[in-house]
């Protein structure tokens, strides 16, 4: 029912796009792309003088983003799955260049920024895809191999260690937890052997453990998610500034807008904290209408997935599945106090060029991979 | 072989990898459900309860107070405002290093370190350490940033035009509260109104969206009171009082300006006055305002109302004839005196010369319940309901306990007392033609509703009767306010040389000098009146009294734009020249074209060199067209500026004709 028909010209099979998957990420890109002007309005106004800074940026981001996905959805096969290494090499290379004085930028702590000219890429964002397109590419390729341990287990853990460890220097934990979280959950049905990745994960949990205690402060801030209420000044703040958002929401929310948990209590407002934003403003209906778009846009995305008969494509799909999925799940789950914080952005939602196009990378590389599924 | 196998190997990879891959959405759908669940707890279940948390922090309730209204005069002048001061408080809790904060307030606020130390170490939560900073010294301690020092926001008092009309205004004490006077009286609308705002904040606690618009709202501003006073009349009546008082070596004096048309007070002035500006110390006796407030015997300002109700109730006749014994009169073991001798006297003379005899004969034949009546009539013994807190209302015993001899006595004006501003009430009584209209002190707001409707208490050819009597006061032969004569204008009036009750109980030898006009004599327009207490050597109303009321009343008539002179020549040119002192020759038409001028009701206008162009130059702009207006000339203006710098024709030359050719200035920019 909402399939078009597409004649693609490498191959004769007639695929059509998933036109719910598209709607679910359009729908939630514009959503993102009103609640950053709401969340980010006084605050601009109060920093640049201009309330429409970064609506007018997410704007343009949205724009460049929506061209790219355009064309990954369009491209050959062939060059879709492109030199991989390529990209990874390129990968790294952007990583470090965060690190590298000229290009590096320090904000909030953190370098995590590169900046090149007028453009400045958070390369973490990329990471994500490329590190899954390798992955796919790797397990679709060495699947004899893989349940061997040099072979098969050791160049992706290597790959996934070395771009772990360098956003662990910028430092961006949370980036390598996600990263981390990929590989596992890409090895886990790309087939690895279950062993190694049970040990690897304990390894992985030890060292984060290690990691946490190591510092009181950090562990205190850590666990302050299960009672934030405990310390609400000081490493609860931006969870109860959080509940207070949602909270005031109610059900039908304070109305576009209306939401005053952006008046400089949120941290992050315009960004990672954005669904606070919009579950004041909103209510429970505006965070149900992101629920209901991130639940289609995984099921599509893993129905892609399944669809593929070619394991590289259906490797590829399930890995962009993940990086959008992941992406929601953590940042809900972080905003709404599941887990500890960290700093992962709302994909679509989240102001900021990078998230936006991986996101939509994603997208078009699922609406791309959606013309050969099986139906 | 090999083919399908690989194909087969991979087909159970890939059937593997199907079903760990629906796992892991399996997995990851759980955790949707779990979250969204959980978004549904924070925001329904969980969401009331954080709301009322959220918005603790949201708003501020702050709460604000209103500034002080105003008071105006009749044309809007401002009397007295309400400005913005500083207070300063500490919280000596917050106080980190007492010494140095101690010394350095000391220092700027000019204090003993001591005592700055002493307050500082207080236990209480807030002490003041000034009510009144000045904006430099604030500047100076907020620069200086000591925690625990803060400042409040306070409104002062400010009477731009110092002590005018300094007693009927009042003052007002800390904390805006209205403590003497019209400050008093009126402070329920005056004072400026506390309201609680809730504010919203941002997280550092800036303030959001209401502000000034919240403030307007809840008008918690207190309201303006406009004055029937005229502030320039004011001024002219304390100038004058001064001067009575003063070169009388009096003790104090009060002058009161009625418009009769509408009962408007248009000066109430005190003597001494005081400096309401400079806040706490103000004794309430200096501030007191002695023309509402405090009782006097009035004299032989009496004796026209005494005649008025002996007219009206034809116990005489304007012409009826009473013997004045040669200056003693003995009544109940007691001598009436009068200060000249006097035979058989008509009404209206024993009013001119001022017999007391005369005036107890009147009253006896009068009688005492009628007498009685009338005064109730004219107010005595009732406030008169002027908005002044604590208004006298005179004394006035009750008829019965009048005997003989309080009759005679009341009827020259002894052994009863009133406030100056009954006795003004009583007069406009006389002056509005016999009809009881109430003083009028507040032209906004309306007061209450006056104590009484008006009434008419005095036909109106007895009002007229008594005027002109009092119009020989001034104008006839042995009048006793003949020093109030004005050239020009009628005017009538009475004066009044009381004895003042001594403490004893006794008349002893000081005395209270008054005098009662009414402008002009017949069907008068304003009443001006002065009393002058404890004057030496001469105590004569007459005397101490009349020059202040006559120069009060030149002053306000030049003011007004209808000085008598000008009046009357305006209405007829060809006026004996003998009743003008200004004009030595007979007018010319260059002198009817100043009058016509002066006559005009410009107040600004002043006479001007008529015969010939003057000299302009260094002149306004504004005030040579307005001369050249006159003239009914449109000059053409030359160059830019705002003062006159040259001028064609030159000064000295005749009048450009109608015809001839134009006038000319060059102008230039004041240097």
């Amino acid at each position: 029912m909402s399939r078009i028909s597409v004649q693609t010209a490498e191959s004769q099979k007639t695929g059509t796009f998933d036109l719910w998957l598209l709607g679910a990420a359009l729908v939630l890109a514009g959503l993102g792309l009103v609640m950053v002007f709401s969340s980010s309005g006084v605050m601009a106004e109060r920093l640049n003088g201009n309330r429409y800074y970064f609506f007018h940026r997410q704007g343009i981001f949205a724009l460049v983003s929506l061209t790219l996905m355009t064309i990954c959805a369009w491209m050959p096969r062939k060059v879709l799955h492109g030199p991989v290494y390529l990209w990874l090499f390129a990968i790294i290379g952007l990583l470090v260049l965060t690190m590298v004085p000229p290009f590096s930028v320090k904000a909030g702590g953190a370098r995590r920024w590169m900046h090149l000219g007028p453009i400045s890429l958070q390369p973490m964002e990329l990471a994500k895809v490329v590190l899954v397109m390798y992955l796919a590419y790797f397990f679709s390729q060495k699947q004899k191999l893989v349940r061997s341990f040099s072979v098969g287990f050791l160049p992706p853990v290597v790959v996934t260690g070395f771009l772990g460890l360098i956003l662990l220097l910028q430092p961006d934990f949370g980036g390598a937890v996600f990263l981390g979280m990929l590989f596992f959950l890409m090895s886990l049905v790309g087939g690895t052997r279950l062993t190694y990745l049970a040990v690897s994960m304990v390894f992985g949990v030890g060292a984060m453990g290690l990691l946490i205690a190591s510092s009181p402060y950090r562990f205190k801030r850590w666990f302050a998610f299960l009672d934030p209420f405990k310390d609400p000044q000081n490493v609860g703040y931006q969870l109860v500034q959080s509940f207070y958002a949602f909270g005031s929401g109610g059900v039908t929310g304070a109305g576009f807008g209306a939401g005053k948990q952006k008046l400089f209590y949120l941290p992050e407002a315009h960004n990672d904290f954005i669904m606070a934003v919009l579950g004041e403003e909103l209510g429970f209906i505006g965070v149900s209408i992101v629920f209901v778009c991130i639940g289609i846009l995984l099921w599509r995305a893993f129905r892609v997935a399944l669809a593929q008969d070619d394991l590289r494509d259906r490797f590829t799909a399930y890995g962009m599945g993940l990086v959008l999925g992941l992406g929601f799940l953590l940042n809900l789950a972080v905003v709404l106090g599941c887990v500890p914080p960290k700093g992962v952005a709302m994909p679509f939602l989240s102001y900021g060029g990078s998230n936006l196009l991986s996101c939509f990378l994603c997208v078009g590389i699922l609406l791309n991979l959606s013309r050969s599924a099986r139906t | 072989m090999r083919k399908p196998s690989k194909e087969s190997q991979q087909k159970s990879v890939r059937d593997w990898s199907r079903v760990k891959l629906t796992c892991v959405g399996i997995f990851l759908g759980l955790a949707w459900v779990a979250l969204w669940s959980r978004a549904g707890y924070l925001q329904i279940v969980a969401g009331p309860q954080l709301a009322i948390q959220a918005e603790r922090q949201h708003v501020a309730s702050e709460i604000d107070k209103g500034s002080r209204g105003e008071i105006y005069d009749r044309t809007g002048r401002l009397l007295a405002k309400s400005v913005e001061i500083e207070g300063l408080f500490v919280r000596p809790k917050e106080i980190v290093d007492v010494d140095k904060t101690a010394a350095y307030l000391a220092k700027v606020l000019h204090m003993k370190e001591q005592r700055v130390k002493q307050k500082l170490q207080s236990s209480s939560n807030m002490v003041y350490l000034s009510w009144r900073v000045g904006d430099r010294t604030a500047a100076k301690i907020r620069e200086a940033a000591l925690p625990g020092v803060h400042f409040t926001k306070e409104f002062g008092r400010f009477y731009p035009n110092g002590h005018l009309a300094s007693q009927l205004m009042g003052f007002v004490g800390v904390g805006d509260v209205g403590l003497e006077g019209l400050e008093k009286s009126f402070d329920v609308r005056l004072t400026g109104r506390q309201a609680k705002f809730v504010v919203q904040r941002d997280a550092s606690g800036r303030r959001y969206f209401f502000d000034s618009q919240g403030r307007e709202l809840a008008d918690i501003n207190g309201h303006d009171v406009r004055l029937t006073i005229d502030a320039q009349i004011q001024f002219f009546a304390e100038e004058e009082l001064e001067k009575a008082v003063t070169t009388n070596n009096a003790k104090a004096g009060t002058c009161l300006v009625v418009h009769v048309p509408t009962g408007e007070i248009l000066a109430m002035a005190n003597y001494p006055f005081f400096n309401p500006n400079v806040g706490r110390g103000i004794s309430p006796r200096v501030a007191r305002n002695h023309a509402a407030l405090d009782v006097f015997e009035p004299g032989s300002t009496m004796k026209p109302l005494l005649v008025a109700a002996a007219l009206q109730e034809r116990t005489v006749r304007p012409d009826s004839t009473f013997n004045c014994e040669n200056g003693k009169f003995g009544l109940a073991g007691k001598v009436i005196k009068d200060t000249h001798s006097y035979g058989v006297l008509p009404v209206n003379q024993i009013v001119r010369v001022s017999s007391n005899i005369g005036a107890a004969k009147i009253g006896m034949q009068l009688g005492s319940a009628r007498l009685h009546g009338y005064f109730e009539k004219l107010g005595f013994g009732r406030p008169t309901g002027l908005p002044i807190s604590g208004e006298g209302k005179g004394l006035l015993r009750p008829v019965k306990a009048w005997s003989v001899l309080d009759l005679a006595t009341a009827s020259f004006g002894q052994g009863v007392a009133m406030t100056p501003v009954q006795m003004a009430q009583a007069f406009l009584i006389l002056a509005n033609d016999g009809v009881y209209k109430p003083l009028k002190l507040v032209a906004d707001p309306d007061g209450p509703a006056p104590p009484r409707q008006p009434f008419r208490v005095f036909d109106a050819d007895v009002a007229r009767t008594v005027q002109r009597i009092m119009r020989e006061v001034v104008h006839e032969e042995h009048g006793t306010g003949r020093v109030a004569q004005i050239p020009g204008l009628e005017t009538g009036g009475k004066t009044g040389t009381a004895q003042k009750a001594g403490a004893g109980g006794g008349y002893g030898n000081k005395y209270l000098g008054s005098y009662v006009s009414f402008v002009p004599a017949i069907g008068p327009e304003y009443i001006v009146m002065v009393m002058v207490d404890e004057p030496e050597p001469s105590h004569y109303g007459g005397v101490v009294a009349a020059p202040a009321v006559r120069d009060v009343t030149l002053r306000m008539l030049s003011y007004l734009g209808r000085m008598p002179e000008t009046v009357q020549l305006a209405k007829s040119p060809a006026a004996s020249a003998a009743e003008m002192p200004a004009a030595s020759v007979g007018p010319t038409k260059a002198d009817k074209d100043i009058l016509a001028i002066a006559a005009s009701k410009s107040v600004t206008t002043r006479a001007i060199e008529v015969h010939s162009v003057p000299d302009f130059s260094g002149m306004p702009l504004r005030r040579v067209v307005e001369i050249l207006a006159g003239k009914g000339i449109v000059p053409r203006l030359e160059g830019q500026g705002l003062v006159v710098s040259k001028q064609s024709p030159a000064p000295g030359a005749p009048w450009p004709g109608e015809k001839q050719s134009e006038f000319v200035l060059w102008l230039a920019r004041p240097s």
